[in-house]
């Protein structure tokens, strides 16, 4: 496990899985395995609460639910690209404002997979050069300043 | 997004100058004048900006009406923060989880196997 440092409302998570990026694809995408996995501890995936529409559009749908209280937390995804075993992103539009997860399976060639997820909720439309470029360079300082917040 | 705290702490933040005036500012409060200075811009610009980090809860203004001078406030960025470590958290445990699941997918196909 290693993780990229972050820029504000950005997040990258590296993570290495020993099975084939068919499998690792596989796995995030389909209902039967997505219930084993998905929620975080202290929730679980109930397999009724899944919609899995496999095609840039579709609909990504999960409702985690709360082991103890029974609180729910859906997500309302709809992906943007699909493209197995390689890639799949999604967007959620009601989530602060608009999120987005791009996750990329990269095949390690020795039957393991690495996959690099990068979820942000900066609207598209403020990722523009500038700001990209901007964020090289006054994030350095800005970076070290919230290390100490 | 209009109403969304996060987006307007993100949104506020998309901007160089603004980062770099927020920088500037959690040294300590400065005025307008103060901060046109370093930056070579026009005191109605550098005033656009400070209008968006205010709207943001990223600044506050002090109430004197001539000088004003402009408050860093870090409660914003500190939500901004926690919601890098939430999300980091859910990613983290999510795929704990699914490492679990692999090597079961694994242990029973090789189960098969033996049968």
């Amino acid at each position: 496990m290693s993780e990229t440092p972050t820029s504000l409302g950005e997040l990258t998570v590296t993570r290495i899985f020993e099975a084939r990026p068919e499998v690792v694809f596989e796995c995030m995408t389909t209902p039967s395995h997505l219930t084993h996995f998905w929620g975080p501890i202290g929730t679980s995936t109930p397999l009724e609460g899944i919609t899995v529409e496999p095609r840039p559009g579709g609909r990504f749908e999960t409702v985690m639910v709360n082991d103890e209280t029974g609180e729910e937390y859906p997500v309302r995804g709809v992906f943007v690209e699909f493209d197995p075993p390689r890639t799949f992103s999604f967007t959620e539009a009601g989530v602060e404002g608009g999120m987005t997860t791009a996750i990329v399976f990269n095949d390690l060639g020795d039957g393991r997979t690495e996959t690099v997820t990068h979820q942000t909720n900066v609207p598209p439309m403020l990722m523009s050069p500038e700001a990209q470029a901007g964020l090289e360079t006054s994030f350095v300082k800005f970076d070290a300043y919230l290390a100490t917040l | 997004m209009a109403n969304d705290p996060l987006s307007h702490t993100f949104a506020a933040l998309a901007d160089p100058t603004r980062r770099a005036i927020l920088v500037r500012l959690a040294e300590g409060e400065a005025t307008v004048n103060e901060l046109a200075e370093p930056f070579d811009m026009s005191l109605q610009a550098v005033s656009k900006h400070l209008k968006v980090l205010e709207a943001a809860g990223l600044i506050s203004r002090g109430r004197d009406a001539q000088y004003r001078p402009c408050h860093f406030e870090p409660a914003p960025l500190e939500a901004a923060t926690d919601w890098i470590v939430k999300n980091r958290q859910i990613w983290t445990e999510r795929f704990d989880q699914l490492e679990e699941h692999l090597k079961r997918m694994t242990h029973d196909k090789e189960k098969e196997k033996q049968r």
